[in-house]
């Protein structure tokens, strides 16, 4: 028993050495992954088991046929089969690595959240300016001064400014922009800006002005009004 | 377990492991949204670091980039000269070139155009790297050209009002107007000696890069209409310079393969043994 397992560590020890110590040395090569290391030794292990463990009595129902197609043994018309599958499965093995380890040529991949969680004190919060059709009136002027240059006359997001901006101005005529949140959340976003978003928003890529800098709340409020009713949408109401 | 069972569950491990390689060898491809890159190819020769209409830029792809009135922050602008902005990239392992290309109908002394990048590990907000509210954000690196003084200023800001000219000056800049079009072509080294200052451009890495271009016309009174502020302007996108070419990938798929292979052979040859036995 000791002895037969010399033989497997001196081999894996020897892999070992050659993928992490001769190969990177090849003119072309580079210091191969870590992971990419494991799949090989994985690879050279099991060669090594199944070398070592597969006996004669080894043959049932499940593994016969399996055996007697790898070995070709009276296979007929599935020799051609056997020989694409062995042909294939380095093949595989080899494109698939390829693909693993190939530098990766495109921009870092982006999963900007669009409606990351507000921060607790705006939540919830209801509007206190009365619905009343001047107040409506007024925050469409408001929005038209102020919003429509990237969001659009239209609540379309397709404004005379928008066209450079990424991520572009949301379009509030879309029923999973405005249509989805509360007012509370509308609330926040306009006040605090694209610099307000959490690290998850991606804050820095944001044009959505701090418009707490420049409008008092009570036109805030306002403008949340005209823009649900020229959009057409509903807030969510709280549940 | 006998024999027979450690077979067959070898068999199955060590297909269930080789699956799994596979499957997830393949999940990295996956880029969840398009984004646009300027590309710097590597090239060998000299670089045409002051030369807008040298050939060696028709070897350069262009990236187009649309470009928006500036209405993010006071004060605001509604309308702009410069919708697009063609940007081409070229680069030798020591030097960067930067070559902006757009129409605008007049040549004016106060026409401009910037470059913006972003400076160090921290993320920086695109409008002259605003403070965030949630996250600390960076400082920024402009690289800006000015048609009446034809060179290149290099300046660095973190938040409005703080935009300031580098002590050390390292970026140089050319433009040439011609049927139209301002071509104006950016340089510096990849790396310089200030990284709190200056963005390192390392071949390989994508950073972030902005774009800005002021139409120097002037109105009936005189006063130039496009200026500070006021302005065209991009968000951010990529920018790379070009890695050497790396073969890497082909070895480890050859050696993958081989080995692939030798474990095939192994296994079937055991298997006949095993047959004949
Ligand atoms: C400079 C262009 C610009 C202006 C002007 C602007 N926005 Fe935005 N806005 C954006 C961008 C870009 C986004 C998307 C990125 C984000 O969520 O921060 C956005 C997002 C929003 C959102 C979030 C929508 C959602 O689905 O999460 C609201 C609400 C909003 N804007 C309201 C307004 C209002 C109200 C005004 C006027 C007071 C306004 N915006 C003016 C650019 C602008």
């Amino acid at each position: 028993m000791g002895r037969a397992l010399i033989r497997p560590i001196v081999i894996m020890g020897a892999m070992y050495a050659f993928l992490k110590f001769v190969l990177p040395n090849i003119p072309g090569s580079a210091e191969i992954p870590a992971s990419l290391i494991i799949l090989y030794l994985l690879l050279t292990l099991s060669g090594i088991i199944i070398f070592e463990t597969l006996s004669a009595e080894s043959k049932d129902a499940f593994w016969g046929p399996m055996q007697r197609f790898l070995t070709g043994e009276n296979i007929g018309g599935l020799q051609p089969l056997r020989y694409g599958i062995l042909v294939l499965f380095p093949v595989l093995v080899g494109w698939q690595t390829y693909n693993a380890t190939a530098p990766s040529d495109s921009p870092p991949a982006e999963n900007r959240v669009i409606h990351p969680a507000p921060p607790g004190e705006y939540t919830g919060l209801a509007n206190p300016v009365p619905k009343t059709p001047e107040n409506i009136m007024q925050g469409k002027g408001f929005y038209a001064a102020f919003c429509s240059p990237c969001h659009g006359a239209n609540f379309d997001g397709k404004g005379p400014a928008a066209r450079g901006y990424n991520p572009p101005p949301a379009n509030f005529a879309d029923p999973t922009t405005i249509a989805m949140l509360q007012e509370s959340y509308l609330f926040w976003r306009i006040k605090k800006g694209g610099v307000g978003l959490p690290i998850e928003g991606m804050p820095w890529k944001s044009a959505m002005p701090r418009w707490e800098l420049e409008l008092p709340d009570e036109w805030i409020w306002k403008i949340i009004m005209g823009e649900y009713d020229g959009a057409h949408q509903t807030p969510r109401t709280w549940e | 377990m006998n024999p027979e069972m450690l077979t067959k569950w070898l068999i199955r491990w060590g297909g269930t492991a080789a699956m799994i390689a596979v499957l997830t060898a393949g999940a990295g491809d996956g880029v969840a949204q398009e984004s646009v890159a300027v590309r710097a190819a590597l090239v060998t020769g000299t670089l045409p670091l002051d030369d807008p209409n040298a050939a060696a830029w028709n070897n350069a792809a262009p990236a187009v980039f649309p470009m928006s009135p500036q209405v993010h922050w006071p004060e605001r602008i509604q309308q702009v000269t410069v919708q697009d902005l063609t940007v081409r990239a070229l680069h030798d392992g020591t030097q960067i070139a930067v070559l902006l290309e757009y129409a605008d109908p007049t040549e004016d002394p106060d026409d401009a155009a910037a470059i913006e990048f972003m400076v160090g590990d921290k993320k920086a907000h695109f409008a002259h790297g605003q403070p965030m509210l949630l996250v600390e954000g960076g400082p920024v690196n402009i690289w800006y050209w000015k048609s009446k003084d034809n060179k290149g200023v290099d300046l660095w800001a973190k938040g409005f009002g703080t935009l300031r000219p580098h002590e050390h000056q390292d970026v140089k800049a050319k433009g040439e107007y011609a049927n139209g079009k301002w071509r104006v072509v950016f340089s510096r080294s990849l790396a310089t000696d200030h990284p709190d200052e200056d963005a390192q451009i390392t071949p390989g890495q994508f950073i972030n890069i902005a774009f800005a271009v002021w139409d120097g016309r002037k109105d009936d009174a005189g006063q130039v209409i496009e200026k500070g502020s006021q302005k065209a302007v991009s968000s951010w996108w990529y920018f790379r310079a070009e890695p050497p070419p790396d073969y890497s990938g082909y070895v480890y798929a050859g050696v993958a393969a081989v080995l692939a292979l030798g474990f095939q052979f192994v296994l079937i040859r055991k298997l006949k043994e095993g047959q004949s036995a």
